[in-house]
């Protein structure tokens, strides 16, 4: 039987296993067992600073470490995906500014803003290819070095169209998200994964909170060095761009691809049997739930990824703030991210320990629509305590809901795990042109109408939660199955595999899976597995 | 649960300062006493190049007012025309004075006593952040109290007649333009380097 080497580097989806971070991760297959064991149980794993598994991944995270190559790849990781937060939304606290430089009506703004997010659904979908063939450490210092140039040449804006284009191409960069998490995974161990990716994802996120304080500073300080306003917002954006400079030779230098060392310089082992790019593809697009996350996530980050680009100058015109003031409310929006999104996390895991997959769906739908109806609040808000309050409550909700769904989204497949976390990543970008398309590049609504109609707008496209149904667990309303073989989690991931690969034991890595996703039942079905014993209560008490 | 009562007091709180906020506010534009002040502005360029355009105004009482007795201040005021406030809510009109936009740019501001009724005339030298756009002149008289009581404007109710048009300044230095060239082709220049740098000593690791 031909073992499975579906978490070999390189194979089809294996660039995005953990981004979902509560997968499991298997170091070896069934059949190799014993004899990678051997092979690797005489190496040096002594030279490592961390614990490690047999696949030297790290299987303890030490977030105060920077010991290599695990936790430097952490940090390394989480601070470029940062980096490149603050250049995305970098333009969004200096708006009011620059739309007087370039003369931006309404609509020019909304569709820049647009634009900002466009370009990463599909440099997202293309860097787990480029973390496949070139590793990791390529991907991010890509990433980051390739659109440095775009923004630099905000020094070269004139109007509208030129505007547009740059924050489109700095945009792309956002595809350091999946090379961060591709970075992790290949770093750390499966049971740790979850906490590691929440929080390199968080930390990541937290970025379009800091970029909202930091380029007002700094367009404040080169004023005072007596540049004129439409010069000096012109030159604040070099510190976002010396950060990506800077960040693409720290990871080149101090980061390596794989616990054992660079991917050009490590001999690849052994023959690779890759999974057909084609059926990956179909059985993720076939799976009508990989859609409904896409929906959802668009509009859990993708509000988030919209409020980045609007909060600051909606707080600017309508409460009359200082730019630097704007700014840092807005900040505190995206910093939020640091606690609420592992949070969200973590409440779709205490969730499903008590009612299993039901238990997360639900903590989803909960925290997905309470965000929604706060945003509801916050655009008819018309005092600044009560908009803050509820942009905050707002930002716990919306924030926590993406890491619940992402407690949700492993479970979605084995086989096309990587590439559902993809797309749901390009969701969460798709989500976030719709609602600037619709609600902030026109005059038609005012940014508050704007933010209170995305709130209906993310409300009603939460509720497609309900028809997420899986036979092996049920969904929000539905009892799990009770037919004698769709009941089992192993039908349902063994479905993706024809029989002709499962005679060849291609499945092996989903069944195992399948065992462990067992977890999913919650509590009643874990206790249910319990053999009760024969003599049942005793006779005599 | 504690943290249930605090959010709750505080919602309250936050409730009556907003309600204790919405009084106070409700001087309208439409009240003000129109025509109390005769403006002109007119636009010349001194030198060539951007940042040097001038504005001549001249404001005085008009012979109409009736509110003249209340002034104690006369403030100038660069104000966005109809055609510079299309798809920009940021410029919008308001009736409620507080809520207006749409004369964000002080021009100068003078002290008032009756002596000044003939009025004044000095030049203004555009600031190097006005936008792009067409503008006219408004000069507001306030009161002791700093409320709006009269106005007058150098084009008609409609906003039509006597606009000027400003360009702006771009913004952009050519030393900016040359940084930002250097530091885009290092970054470039850079990872290439590294790239076949490692892309080299793999090939030789590997005929080793």
């Amino acid at each position: 039987m031909a073992p499975n080497h579906s978490n070999e580097n390189g194979s089809i989806g294996s660039s995005l296993h953990g981004v979902t971070a509560r997968e499991q991760i298997f170091s070896f297959s069934v059949e190799d067992g014993p004899s990678s064991q051997a092979i690797r149980s005489d190496d040096p794993t002594a030279k490592f600073a961390l614990p490690v598994d047999s696949e030297h991944r790290a299987k303890v995270f030490k977030p105060l470490s920077f010991a290599k190559p695990h936790m430097r790849a952490f940090h390394l990781g989480w601070i470029s995906f940062f980096t490149c937060f603050i250049s995305t939304f970098a333009a969004a606290p200096l708006v009011p500014v620059i739309r007087d430089n370039l003369d931006l009506t309404k609509t020019d703004i909304g569709n820049a803003g647009v634009a900002s997010v466009s370009g990463a659904i599909f440099s997202r979908l293309a860097m787990g290819a480029v973390c496949d063939l070139l590793g990791a450490r390529y991907g991010t210092a890509f990433s980051l070095m390739l659109s440095a140039p775009a923004v630099f040449s905000m020094s070269f804006v004139a109007d509208a169209g030129s505007y547009l284009a740059v924050r489109f191409m700095i945009g792309f960069c956002l595809a350091t998200f999946v090379s961060c998490q591709y970075w992790t995974s290949v770093m750390f161990t499966g049971k740790i994964i979850g906490l590691v990716n929440g929080c390199a994802g968080g930390w990541g996120d937290m970025g379009g909170g800091v970029t909202q304080l930091l380029m007002p500073m700094v367009f404040h300080v080169i004023k005072l060095t007596g540049a004129t306003p439409f010069t000096a917002w012109r030159f604040a954006f070099f510190i976002p761009g010396f950060l990506q400079i800077i960040m693409g030779i720290l990871v080149l230098t101090l980061g390596q691809d794989l616990p054992d060392g660079n991917l050009s310089t490590l001999q690849k082992s052994g023959q690779v049997s890759k999974d057909k790019f084609s059926k990956v593809f179909w059985f993720a697009v076939k799976n009508y739930r990989t859609w409904i996350l896409f929906v959802l996530y668009g509009f859990s980050m993708g509000v988030e990824l919209t409020i980045n680009n609007v909060i600051s100058g909606y707080f600017y015109d309508r409460f009359n703030l200082t730019l630097h003031t704007a700014g840092i409310v807005a900040a505190s929006f995206g910093m939020a991210n640091f606690f609420a999104r592992p949070f969200g996390g973590y409440a779709s895991d205490v969730a499903a320990r008590l009612f299993g997959m039901r238990g997360r769906l639900w903590t989803l739908w909960i925290l997905q629509t309470v965000g929604a109806l706060f945003c509801i609040w916050l655009g008819r808000a018309s005092s600044l305590p009560i908009a803050i309050l509820a942009m905050m409550l707002f930002s716990v909700g919306t924030q926590a809901a993406c890491g619940a769904l992402f407690g949700v989204a492993p479970f979605v497949s084995r086989r096309s795990l990587g590439l559902i976390s993809g797309l749901t990543g390009a969701g969460g970008n798709f989500g976030s042109g719709v609602t600037q398309l619709l609600f902030f590049s026109s005059s038609r609504f005012s940014t508050a109408e704007g933010l209170s109609l995305m709130g209906v707008m993310a409300v009603v496209c939460t509720i497609p939660v309900a028809f997420i149904h899986f036979p092996q667990w049920g969904s929000m309303f539905l009892r799990p199955s009770q037919h004698e073989e769709r009941s089992k989690e192993e039908h349902y991931y063994g479905g993706e595999w024809t029989e002709e690969e499962k005679s060849l034991g291609l499945h092996e890595g989903s069944i195992k899976f399948a065992e462990n996703s067992r977890s999913e039942r919650g509590r009643k079905a874990v206790l249910a597995d319990i053999p009760t014993p024969e003599t049942g209560s005793p006779a005599h008490v | 649960m504690a943290i249930h009562k605090i959010l709750f007091a505080s919602l309250l709180i936050c409730l009556l300062i907003q309600s204790s906020h919405a009084a106070t506010k409700e001087r309208l534009f439409s009240d003000l006493e129109k025509s109390a002040l005769e403006v002109t502005a007119t636009p010349s360029r001194v030198g060539e190049g951007v940042g040097v355009d001038k504005l001549s105004i001249t404001w005085k009482v008009s012979s109409t007012a009736t509110k003249e007795p209340e002034f104690k201040a006369i403030k100038v005021k660069l104000c966005y025309a109809p055609a510079s406030q299309v798809d920009r809510p940021w410029r919008k009109t308001e009736n409620e004075l507080f809520k207006d936009k749409s004369c964000p740019h002080k021009i100068s501001s003078w002290s008032y006593d009756p002596a000044m009724k003939a009025g004044q005339s000095f030049d203004y030298t555009l600031e190097r952040d006005i936008p792009t756009g067409t503008y006219f002149v408004r000069a507001y008289a306030v009161d002791t109290k700093d409320h709006e009581v009269a106005f007058g404007q150098s084009t008609n109710e409609d906003k039509t007649t006597n606009l000027f048009s400003v360009q702006a300044i771009s913004g952009r230095h050519k030393s900016l333009d040359i940084a930002s060239v250097c530091f885009s082709v290092f970054s470039v220049v850079a990872l290439l380097v590294f790239f076949v740098n490692e892309k080299r000593k793999a090939k030789i690791e590997q005929s080793e």
